[in-house]
Parts: C-alpha cells; structure tokens; sequence
C-alpha cells in the first residue's frame, strides 16, 4: 500500500514550469561562480586545495536559492542557519541591512557551525528593497584561540577559549569600511596575512554573488525569481517526500559512540554516546536525540544543534534518500529540510548551551550522520553502507622569525561496504568532502616531510562486501613546531551490517619508527623536535553482509592486491587461497560448506 | 599543395581535400569502419582522391583527428600496466585527492577505485627519493630493486610500464634511470615516466597522467603505425600528422609515443574549424558551437586565441589529465535529447538522448519520446521534402503524438510544449556557455557564436538570445567544419616545466636560463619532425600566482631574456589579469613563478581565405516555399507565414529577414522573428539581431 504523498504544489502556474528550469540554471551557475571565485582567489590550503568553503545565494526569508556545488556540505549547509543567526542579532540589537554592508559571522549560537567557519555575508538590494543576501563561508586557519590554529583546540574550556566571535559585525558599513574592526582583528589572530586575504576573497565571492543576483532579478522580476525558487523548493520537497513514504512506517533506533577524551580522568568525558530515533510516519520524518550524553561543559566536542546536528542530518538522509548516483539531480534547497524534523534535547552533546565549547565538533557530527544512517539501514538497507570511517584533522604549526606558520591538513577515512558494492578507500566521509593538498605542495611550502601515504592493508571490515580501506600518513617535522589533533575512532570500529564484520580502528602515533608512543585521538598543541614523525591511521569501514557469501574471486583478487591477507580470506571469509595466489575451490567448498 | 584532413567521429569519418594552389576544395562523408577505422580512412581517401583526379603520390600532407585513445579511456579498455613508484607511495593513484566526486550520494563510484589504470598488485615501489626546493636527492635509488621490481612486472604479464617517482618534475634523474632499466630488461614494454609526460607539480594527477599514457601506449601505438603503413602502403607518402588536445598537430611517432597527447583530437579539431569560420569574418570573440544528435561541444576563442583549460580543470572519463588541452566543454545536449517529466514533475530536456538508434520519434525507427528535433518538427520549422537534403524520411504525425502526450501530463498546449522543449534546451546550453565566459571574465556580449554540427544552426540563435550575444555565424559546411579545422594549424609541442621562484627573490637569471633550455628542447623536436628552422616560432609564457595561492594565471612573455625591468613588466600584467579575472589584486603582494611553458609551433602550409563556388546570382532562385511555423513573439506563442529557402543557393550580400528556414544537406538554420540572415563573402551565413 503507497501513503500519500502531501501537496507540495503551491505556485506551480503553467508557465512557471519552462520558466523555473530556465532560473534554476542561471542561480546555480551564480552559486558556482562565487565557489570558482573563492578557491582561485584564496591563500590557505584548506580553501582552495581542501575546498572547505560553502557559497549559497538566499532569499529575504533566509532560504537558501542555490549552493555552489564545488563544495564541502557541511560549509554549504549551514548557510541559511548563519543568516537566520545574523537576524537575530540584528533584532537584539535594533540593527538593519543597509545597502552596501558586509556582515561577518561565525557564532555557534546564533546558526553558526563552529567558530573557524566565518561567514561574510551581503544583503543585496534592489534600490532600497532588500532581495536577499549573497554569502560565502569558510574555515578559516586561526581565529585566536588559545593555541595555534582552528583545529585540535581540543583544550577550550568555553567559548570564549576557542577564538573570536563575530556575532554580526558589518566589517564594511553602507560601503565604508570598518577599519579599526580590521586592526582588531589582524592584531588577533596569527598568520593574519593569510587569514585576512582569505576574508577578503571570500568578501569578494560574495559581492559578485550580489551583482549577479541583482541582474537576474532586474532581467526576471523578483516575483518571478522568487517564484521559481519557491517551485524549486517545492520539487526538491516533493521529491523527498516520495521518497520518506516509501519506506515503511516505524521507529528504527540506533547508538554510536564518540572517543572523546580516551586519557582524561573524567569518565563522563569518553565514549559519548549518541543515541538516534529516527520515526517515519507518511511523507514526514522525525528525528529525535533524546537519549544522548550531556553536554561537556569544558570541552569542545559539543555540537551547535543548527549548525552541525540539524545539518548531519539533513546531509545524510538527503545522501541516502535522494542518493545522486541513483537518483536525478535534485537542486540542493530549503526545501529538503521541510519534511525533516529534529529534536535534541537542551543541554545534551547535541543541543549544548552557551558558553559550552564546541570548537571540535567535527568528529562527533559525522558520528551523528553514521549514527542515523545505521538507524536508517533497518528501513532502507540497500541504500545505505556499513559503518564508516571518521576523519582526524591535524593543525601543524611553528615560529619562523616571529611569524606563524599553520597548517592544516584533513585526513581522510573510508565507507563501509554496501549493497552490492566494496566500501569506498580513503575518502572524507559522510558530512565532509574536502580534498588532500598534494605532498609535493605541502613540502615546497612547509618546514614538513611527508614520508608516507598509502592504504592499509587487511583492515577493512569482512562481508559479501567488503569494508573500505584507510590511510596511513607519516609527516616528519623539519624544524621545531606543535601539532594539535581532533579525530575519532581509536576506540570505536566502524559496525558492520548484516553479518558483515566491523571495520578496524584508527590510530594515532609519535615516532613509528622508534620511541615510539601512542597518542589519543584528540591533542592539544604537542611540542615536536626536527624529526620527530607524527603517524596517523584512519579507521577502515565495515563489512555488509556474511563474508562467507563474499565472491571466492573476488577474495582471490583481494588477495593478491593486497586488500586482505591469505589469512584473513581463510578465517573471514572462508576462502582458501595457494601459493600461488589461485583458489583451491574443492578446499573452499568444503570449508563453505557446500562440495 | 595538397591536403588531406579525416575526421573520425563516431557515426562518420569525414574526409577533406584542398588544393591550395588551385582553390579548390572537395569533401566526402561516410560511415565509420568498426572495429578498424583506418580501413574507413584508406578507402574514404583513395575515393576521394580518384574523383577529384589526384593520384595518391601527389598528397603532402594528412592530417587526422581521431578518437582512439579517447574511446579506449571512456571504454576503460587499455593495456594492463604496471607502475613503478616511491618506497612509502603505493597508492597515491588510488586515495587521489581523497575526495568523493559526488557530494550526496553513498552508492556512487570512484573511477580510479573501480577501474584503476594500474591495479595495485602492479603497483611496485623501489627506495628513492628527491626533495624540494631543489630536487637533490634525499635517498639514492636502488637499481637492484628497480630491476627486480621489472621482473616482477614482466611476469605478471605487464605490457606498459609508468616510473612515477616523486618530485621528479625537479630532479628526473631517477626516473630516467628506472625507464633505462626498463629497457634493458623489458625492452618490448611500452615505457614512460611522470617528468616526461609532464613535469608539473601535484603528485596524483602527474602520475595519473602518466598511468593513462602507459594504458593508452600500446593501443595507439598500434593505431597510429598501421595507420601509416597503411597510407603508405596504398601509395600515400604525405607525413601523417595527428591532431592533439593543445590544438596542434604532431607527427603520428610523436603520438605513438604520447598518446595523452590525442586525448581531446577530435574536440579540438572542432573547436578550430569554428575558429577559422570566425577569422574569416573577421571577428576575434567566438563561442564554437558544434552540436550532433546527443552533446554540445563549446569552445572559446579570444583575441589571445583559443582559450586552453587550466592543468586543474582537465580530465577525461573522470580521470585528470595533465597535459594543456584546448577548453572544450561537453554537455549533454543535442537534436536528440530527450523531453520528460520526471518524478517530481519538473519538465526536463535531456541529457538522455535517443541517439541515431531509434532516433526522435520522427524518424519512424521505433522512438517513442519527445526529442527536440520532434519540437522542431511539431513547430514547422523541419519540413518532410528538405530534412538532411531529403535523404531521410521523417514523419511527422510521430513527432506530434510523441509531444502531445507529453504535454497531456504537463497539462499544456501541445504547441507550447513543443515551444518549451526548445526554450529549456536553449537555456542549458546558454548557461553551460555562461559557465565558461562570466565566470572567466568574458562578457559573451562582446562574442559571436559560430554554429554547426548538425543540430547547432537549429538552436543557435535561441541560444545567442538567451545570452544577448548580438550574432550568430554558420559556415557553409556546418557538417564538416572538424574536417576544416585540422587543415587550419600548426604542428605543436608544449613543453612546461615547475620552477617555484618569487618576484621578490631576483628571479630574471634563472628565468631566462630555464626558457632557454625550453626552447632548446622543443627546436630540437621540431628540427626531428623535418621542419625547416624558417618555419619555426615559440610562443612563451608563465604560470604565476600570489604567494601562498593554489591556482595560476598563465601570462604571455615576450620573446628575449628576462632582466629586472621585464619581470617588473610581467609583474604588472598578472596584476592586472587577476584584476580582470576576479575583479581584485593585490599589489603589495610577493607573486610565485609555478612554471614556464613553452610553445613550439612548426608553420603549415595554410588553406587559401576563399574557395571557388558556384552561386546563383538571385535570392528568388533559392526560394522553396511558403509555409507556417510557430513562434514566440513579445510572450506570445503565434503561427506565422515562413519562408523557406536552398540555404547554398543564396547569393552573397542577400538579406532574409525572420521567421525563415534554411535548409542544406547537413543541417537547418532556423530564423526566429526579430533576426536577420545574410550570406558573406566567405559564404559564411551571418544572423544578427534586426534593427
């Protein structure tokens, strides 16, 4: 029996149709634009190599148009919730949006994701009517906070330790910029030279969003422009909610547990627990944290429930749900966020209360995203994968004559095996997907030697298919210098699903060659000698379903790709291989059971 | 002179003969040979050689735009290759830049995962290393495990081999002597090196680079030397010359040798053709437009000339390739894109297209789904006796159901949704122009749009509304204009090379010497192709950027040395080309050299600027017929009186004013209300906006 499926239709006139199609490509390619903008324009590595930036055009209501679609999600998720947070302020503090203002953001508690992801946001006018606004997003390498850096602040006790906060500062006032704000800020923050080019590429990003936007409107009409937006928004509901009716009606429940602080003495500090209840009722789904471990109130692992929790979630079931290899092209909109609703409840590690740090949300919100697909497996299990690999990013940093150098690198991690297919190898997962800046960049420019970059080898979870491979990265230091680490996973393997085995964990360890020590997943600024090499191991996916069903051709071939061991294909997965890397198929079969 | 160009597309081998003394000109179509193509090109040749009286001996040159190791990329049908690799690097063609191409989706696949070049059992490394900033040599390699690794390879059945070493774009030494080793001890393999294919920075894509030539290398090798041997064995002495992805041509060993290099042959061959149309108008700005049955192809040419892609932005079958390539754009948009209404009820054209097989429902070959040459038959503006000069039967009752019923769930008008499928498929292709102009800076007001391709005079001027480009140019063989564009260019050789100086460190004296051994390399090249040194000419230029920025502006050098007062020169220029591009610069700024290229360009012999034909003298001789078309005019959809006319037959310097339609063999123009035509000199048909 099919539900039904609720009216979305509002504006769809007839002509309204061609017309749509026509505005929808001309936002998109704005949207694109500013992202172009952006990354050629910008100085650190985390913007234009690892992409870590977001560029939305929204309408006056705050809903988003159009996303640049050379980005991460989680920079481009969190757009509207910045501007409704900028609103807000504004409104607190009996502000408007002038003509010619540019308007920096970056509060956790006023829609931001975390304090590093500074929006610069243009309201555009049409004459003195405001149309909407233009905005770019983006990590940023050093917001002042304690140590060097904007990841691996792993030691912030509020928020005010975690860097500067920008809670709707027009940094250009009605044209005229505000000069002082920027003395403030470059005498703040360290490698400022850098930051501030980066704020002002993503300044400029977002200007040629505004000029853009205003000719499309002048060309189109707003009324037309916005109807449009309000069709589009319409489809992309519409096709989400085709798609939540069919699966079936019910609670499907799961946990999932965050590292957190392995050595501290406070037990309340480690393996915070994230639990998920995702309810399915007709075309609408509700998604409830209840359950979840208390906020920390000195640590940063805390996560803005707009800012990250509400856009883990819409990620990934959008991910799941409207997957874009088996699915069209849906316009990435508001209107994907209609059938969703989200409750955590206040002061818990999904909905923390100021000034609760939440620097190092990172982690714990890719937990959320893993947390709620494995929830979902139960309703939609040839649309999901085994439990993932989650990420680590490491700031590394040093003094050269008095002037900062940070770098920023994210490593990577892998998917669990799913329907039909292997994991994927060494890849951001879930809610992040930025790129790795190339070694021969990153030692041409950094006292830094990358020794080694490869997979690992017969780690990922056993199943019919099988779990995604990790990295292992070793960065030796060249001069003296302090690393900060934020990553996850040492002490949770990524689950496996239906009869498939976990995955491995990941590790993080000083000098693998000798003296050496084993290191948590989250540090605070380490002091490092010439040298000294930092090793980090990602965590490897689970396996999806029984391994014994696994293809003996596909374990022979694993084998001799150095994917799984002859042991492993032995043990796990029941497959017995020779010396000569050929399977004995009378043996297998015996084994397997059938011969 | 006489030359020979042969287009291999999918569908057709297209063959053009010029005599370059006698102004003449003759082409031939045919179908394409498969599984050989070059049986195809011999007999499409010789063909075409005894029809215009030209004995096989007489031709000098061949040039050859191909799709062979584009095909054998999209088809992931290459050699099985090994890799030989930096101890610590195994799998750098493997994690990539660790990002997944799709943002949303959990179920989608990795190209180099799924079906990598090298599969990592072939994937061996060996002790060495070289460091920056100077390439000296950290670890020294290990030749006894270089050659035993060799072994290894040779008995896994291996017939390509890559040495990608890191930091080898500093320091080739080691990679040099690993493919010497190779030689000695697999000397049949198909060898090549990350440095040789191209010395740029960024480890994955170079290796991945030079994974794809090893793949490619025996396949086109094969290719390339019995193609010749072939020519040469039917009397055929000309040099064969392939087109490259640069826009270029080089000498069939070149490629033999280089396959990457042919990539983009046949994209390219279009992009010229469009630009030698354009030159001959004299216009500078051009969008090339060539759109077949399934894709649009769209190329940008400026007054610094064909707009090449960024070593970022190419890849080909989801691979990077870093090799300079010509900026072609490929969209999936064309005659027989498909209108639908999908599941959440939007009204889509394309990129699913009915291809030639079954073909828009007009065709009567069993197509059921509205394409968009159905919504031109359904508007009146493809006719039944003149469609592709009659040879191809259409129906257009077919066409009418296939767009009725989709406007029945759409709840339109049948004409109106005849009408909205062009409009949509106008749009698409106006902001993948947009895409490739706005965001790079160019005001597509300022350029003309050259159309052809057997779909591109269609939808053209549709398109050149949408971006209020003030004129739209069709050649007088829409079809063939690839053909054309391989008689139209030089051989070409790029060579680069990474050299990370600053503007602050005195950097004229290493400039110069490096841009001295560039041109060294690549005269020397040229002299081995046979070319005369009075026919040889360098173009120069830097890949630059501020300090501390990831993507370069290429600035063009003028020929000499560098010394303080032309860097400050060239200084100045990237400013002010960062100004242009993204509308700000920083002056104060210290500005990075990230390499240098040098381009080595061997004159061919020119096709003539005018052709002998044959036109009758007045506009009523190439009138067929009144009819009625639909269009829109000031919002309203309206049938209006149309006249249709033999598009070769129009005299040069007759103006028709719309709604008309033009037919010939290849293509039909369609005339909109509002726009006028009028045949050039060159013959060259010329639509612009009525005043």
């Amino acid at each position: 029996m099919s539900k039904a499926t609720s009216p979305a239709s509002k504006t769809r006139g007839k002509i309204d149709s061609i017309a749509a199609q026509v505005i929808w490509g001309a936002l998109e390619n704005i949207a694109i634009e500013m992202g172009h903008k952006l990354t050629r324009m910008s100085y650190s590595s985390i913007i234009r190599e690892s992409e870590d930036f977001g560029a939305a055009l929204l309408d006056p209501d705050c809903h988003q148009l159009c996303e640049s679609v050379f980005s991460t999600p989680l920079q481009l998720g969190p757009i509207p919730g910045y501007v409704r947070g900028i609103k807000r302020v504004f409104e607190e503090q009996g502000e408007e949006f002038r003509p010619g203002d540019v308007i920096m953001h970056n509060s956790p508690y006023y829609g931001a994701s975390h304090g590093p992801d500074i929006a610069f946001c243009v309201p555009v006018f049409d004459g003195s009517k405001l149309i909407g606004f233009s905005v770019t997003t983006a990590h940023h390498l050093d917001i002042g906070a304690l140590v060097p850096g904007s990841c691996g602040i792993v030691d912030a006790v509020d928020a005010y330790a975690e860097g500067l906060q920008f809670k709707g500062i027009k940094v250009y006032d009605r044209g005229t910029k505000n000069e002082q704000m920027w003395r403030l800020i470059a005498d703040n923050i360290r490698a400022s030279e850098m930051v501030i080019g980066d704020m002002e590429a993503q300044i400029s990003a977002s200007r040629t969003g505004a000029e853009r936007y205003l000719e499309l409107v002048r060309e189109h009409g707003l009324e037309a422009v916005l109807a449009a937006s309000e069709y589009l928004m319409d489809y992309s509901e519409t096709m989400l909610r085709r798609e939540i009716a069919r699966l079936p009606d019910g609670t499907y429940r799961a946990e999932g547990f965050v590292d957190g602080f392995e050595n501290d003495p406070d037990p309340a500090k480690r393996d915070l627990k994230i639990v998920v209840s995702a309810k399915v009722e007709g075309s609408d789904i509700y998604v409830d944290f209840t359950g979840s471990s208390p906020q920390i109130p000195d640590r940063p692992v805390n996560m803005p429930f707009e800012g990250t929790v509400a856009i883990a979630v819409y990620l990934v079931l959008r991910s799941i749900l409207l997957d874009t290899e088996t699915h069209e092209y849906i316009p990435q909109n508001s209107g994907l966020t209609r059938p969703i609703h989200i409750h955590a409840p206040l002061g818990s590690i999904c909905n923390p209360t100021f000034p609760a740090p939440t620097i190092a949300r990172f982690c714990p919100g890719n937990i959320v995203a893993s947390t709620l697909m494995h929830a979902l497996s139960q309703a939609a299990p040839r649309q999901v994968s085994a439990g993932i690999g989650n990420l680590k990013v490491v700031a590394y940093s040093g003094l050269v004559q008095g002037s900062y150098w940070v770098y920023m690198d994210i490593t990577e991690g892998s998917y669990g095996g799913r329907f039909g297919k292997d994991g994927l190898d060494c890849v951001d997962t879930l809610y992040a997907n930025t790129r790795n800046n190339p070694i021969e960049d990153i030692e041409s420019h950094y006292p830094l030697r990358v020794q080694r970059y490869e997979m690992r080898e017969d780690a990922g979870g056993a199943g019919t298919w099988r779990g995604g491979a990790g990295s292992i990265r070793e960065v030796m230091f060249l001069s003296p210098g302090n690393a900060s680490v934020e990553g996850d996973g040492h002490l949770h393997a990524p689950w496996g699903l239906f009869g498939g085995k976990q995955g491995s964990c990941g590790d993080l360890v000083l000098n693998p060659q000798s003296n050496v020590r084993k290191l948590p997943a989250m540090i605070s600024n380490l002091s490092l000698r010439p040298g000294d090499i930092l090793k980090t191991v990602s965590p490897c996916g689970g396996g999806y379903g029984d391994p014994v069903k696994r293809d003996p051709i596909a374990v022979m071939n694993d084998v001799l790709d150095g994917f799984v061991s002859r042991e492993t294909a032995l043990r796990d997965y029941k497959v017995v291989i020779t010396d000569q890397i050929t399977i004995d198929e009378d043996a297998t079969n015996e084994l397997r059971g059938r011969g | 002179m006489i030359l020979i160009g042969v287009d291999v597309g999918g569908t057709f081998t297209d063959i053009i003969l010029a005599d370059t003394e006698k102004r003449k000109l003759a082409i031939h179509k045919l179908p394409t040979t498969a599984p050989d193509p070059s049986e195809g090109v011999l007999s499409g040749i010789l063909g075409l050689c005894s029809r215009e009286g030209v004995l096989p001996e007489q031709v000098d040159y061949l040039f050859h735009g191909t799709t062979v190791a584009t095909n054998a990329m999209l088809e992931h049908k290459g050699a099985r290759t090994g890799m030989i690799t930096t101890e610590g690097y195994r799998d750098i063609i493997h994690i990539g830049r660790h990002q997944r191409p799709q943002n949303y989706s959990i179920m989608q696949d990795i190209p180099w995962q799924v079906q990598p070049l090298v599969q990592r059992r072939h994937r061996k490394t060996v002790s060495e290393r070289i460091a920056p900033p100077q390439g000296k040599i950290l670890v020294p390699l290990n030749e006894s495990e270089v050659r035993a690794r060799i072994r290894e390879l040779k008995a896994e059945g291996v017939e390509a081999i890559a040495v990608c070493f890191l930091f080898s774009y500093l320091n080739a030494e080691h990679e040099k002597r690993a493919c010497e080793l190779v030689k000695e001890e697999f000397p049949e393999a198909f060898i090549t090196s990350s440095a040789e294919v191209s010395p740029q920075f960024r480890e994955f894509e170079r290796f991945t680079t030079a994974c794809m030539n090893a793949f490619l290398g025996p396949k086109v090798k094969r290719f390339v030397l019995g193609l010749s041997e072939r020519l040469e064995g039917a009397g055929l002495k000309g040099d064969v010359h392939i087109m490259t992805s640069n826009g270029g041509v080089a000498t069939a060993r070149t490629i033999a040798e280089k396959p990457v290099y042919a990539l983009l042959s046949g994209l390219a061959a279009g992009v010229l053709g469009g630009e030698w149309v354009g030159r001959r108008t004299r216009r500078e700005n051009l969008i090339t437009f060539d759109v077949g049955g399934t894709s649009a192809d769209i190329g940008i040419v400026t007054s610094r000339g064909i707009t090449e892609a960024s070593s970022r932005d190419t890849q080909i079958a989801g691979f990077p390739v870093m090799v300079p390539m010509i900026d072609v754009h490929t969209i999936g948009a064309g005659g027989g894109s498909i209108a639908y209404v999908d599941a959440g009820g939007a009204f889509r054209v394309g990129p699913r297209s009915a291809g030639s097989v079954p073909g828009p429902a007009c065709y009567g070959k069993g197509g059921e789904e509205p394409t968009v040459t159905d919504a031109n038959v359904v508007l009146g503006r493809l006719d039944k006796e003149h469609f592709l000069g009659g040879e191809m039967p259409i129906y257009p009752e077919k066409a009418f159901d296939a767009v009725a019923r989709l406007a029945e769930r759409l709840g339109f008008e049948t004409y109106e949704t005849a009408e909205g499928i062009c409009t949509i498929l106008a749009s698409n292709m106006a902001n993948a122009i947009r895409s490739r102009t706005v965001q790079k800076g160019h005001d597509p007001r300022q350029f003309s749009l050259i159309a052809f391709g057997g779909a591109g005079p269609m939808s053209a001027v549709d398109v050149a509304y949408h971006l209020k480009m003030p004129e739209v140019i069709v050649p007088v063989y829409p079809g063939i204009t690839s053909a054309f564009g391989l008689l139209t260019t030089d051989l070409k050789y790029d060579l680069v090379k990474t050299e990370l100086l600053i503007s602050t460190g005195k950097p004229a004296a290493k400039l110069s010497q490096d841009m001295r051994e560039l041109e060294a390399a690549v005269r020397e090249q040229l002299l081995k192709d046979g070319l005369p040194e009075t026919r040889i000419r360098f173009l120069r230029s830097l890949d630059l950027r501020y300090l501390g920025q990831g993507y370069e502006l290429r600035i063009a050098i003028a020929e000499g040395g560098f010394d303080d007062d032309s860097c400050e020169g060239v200084w100045a220029e990237f400013h002010n080309r960062h100004r242009a591009e993204y509308d700000h610069c920083f002056p104060k700024n210290p500005i990075e050299v990230v390499s240098l290229r040098v381009t080595g360009l061997g004159m061919m012999p020119r096709l003539p600027d005018d052709f002998d034909r044959n036109p009758v003298a007045k506009l009523e001789d190439a009138w067929l017929k009144t009819g009625e078309t639909h269009f829109r005019v000031k919002g309203i959809l309206q049938k209006l009186r149309t006249e249709f006319f033999d598009r070769m037959r129009i005299p040069p310097g007759a103006t028709i004013p719309g709604p008309a339609v033009l037919f010939q063999k290849d293509t039909t123009t369609v005339l909109p209300p509002m726009w006028c035509a009028r045949v050039d000199q060159s013959g060259s048909l010329m639509i612009s906006r009525s005043s």
